[in-house]
């Protein structure tokens, strides 16, 4: 490795941690070493970041439905074996 | 780890209950109103709780109950139970889906630095097909694995891939466009 088409088509699955250790390590130093693969991780790395943040405040049960909710779970909780 | 010997409903509310956010927003994004949310939650925990004797332990509980709230969402849209793809069909496509979006120079700066891109980003979630849509929540909001996104779905792993790039790849470019209608960047160089 580490030629920079290779790289940037396992750019994602880098990110997303779902590469063995050998081949991330070959890919981080490439990363470290190109100028031309280097901001296109820059890129995606923000972009998850960004998502990731746009998404913080989101909605949550309301407390009201937790109550409904475990209510209704009670019910049937106690006859199973 | 306390399954079943400690009683069902005690392991189930060590296990299960404490992912009661994620599967709400989950089903949120599915439904995309609070109301039928609530429903769909409801009936998942109801159903998890009932068929409690099949989960494993030391599994990914949280996929778990995705399955099943996803399960029930479809039977409740009276979708179809399964027309997928096949891997090799899925993986044809997977090599243009894994090419990364290639960004414009100082997009980045341009647009990550935008006040208004997290409504952006948002509005623009909310346009992208469900099929791509779902697996960018589950992945990318969720935090699950490839595996465990194709277990939920019950879809080969190169469907997941190539969905989540895709996915990605369509809200990026959705994204520059925006940034570049709103002046945050030039035009592309064939226009300018």
């Amino acid at each position: 490795m580490s030629d920079c088409q290779e790289v940037i088509q396992q750019l994602w699955e880098f990110l997303d941690g779902e590469l063995p250790e050998g081949e991330a390590a070959e890919i981080r130093l490439h990363l470290s070493e190109c100028a031309h693969c280097n901001p296109q991780y820059e890129f995606q790395l923000r972009f998850l970041d960004a998502l990731v943040k746009a998404y913080a405040a989101r909605e949550v049960p309301q407390p009201e439905f937790v109550r409904r909710l475990k209510a209704a779970l009670g019910t049937i909780g106690d006859d199973l074996t | 780890m306390t399954h079943p010997a400690d009683g069902p409903r005690t392991a189930f509310q060590a296990e299960a209950l404490q992912h009661l956010d994620s599967v709400y927003r989950y089903a949120f994004a599915l439904t995309r109103d609070r109301s039928e949310a609530e429903d769909l939650v409801q009936d998942t925990f109801l159903q998890a709780l009932r068929h409690w004797d099949q989960f494993r332990p030391g599994t990914n509980a949280r996929a778990w109950l995705f399955t099943i709230c996803r399960n029930l969402f479809l039977r409740q849209r009276e979708r179809r139970a399964r027309e997928e793809p096949t891997e090799a069909a899925a993986l044809d496509g997977l090599a243009a889906a894994a090419q990364a979006f290639a960004a414009p120079p100082d997009a980045g700066r341009a647009l990550f630095d935008a006040p208004e891109l997290g409504d952006v980003i948002r509005r623009e979630l909310d346009k992208l097909p469900a099929e791509y849509r779902e697996v960018v929540e589950l992945s990318d909001l969720q935090d699950q694995s490839y595996a465990d996104i194709a277990q939920v779905l019950g879809v080969p792993l190169g469907t997941v891939k190539s969905r989540l790039f895709r996915g990605r790849r369509l809200l990026q470019e959705a994204l520059v466009d925006y940034a570049r209608d709103a002046g945050l960047l030039p035009p592309p160089e064939s226009d300018a």
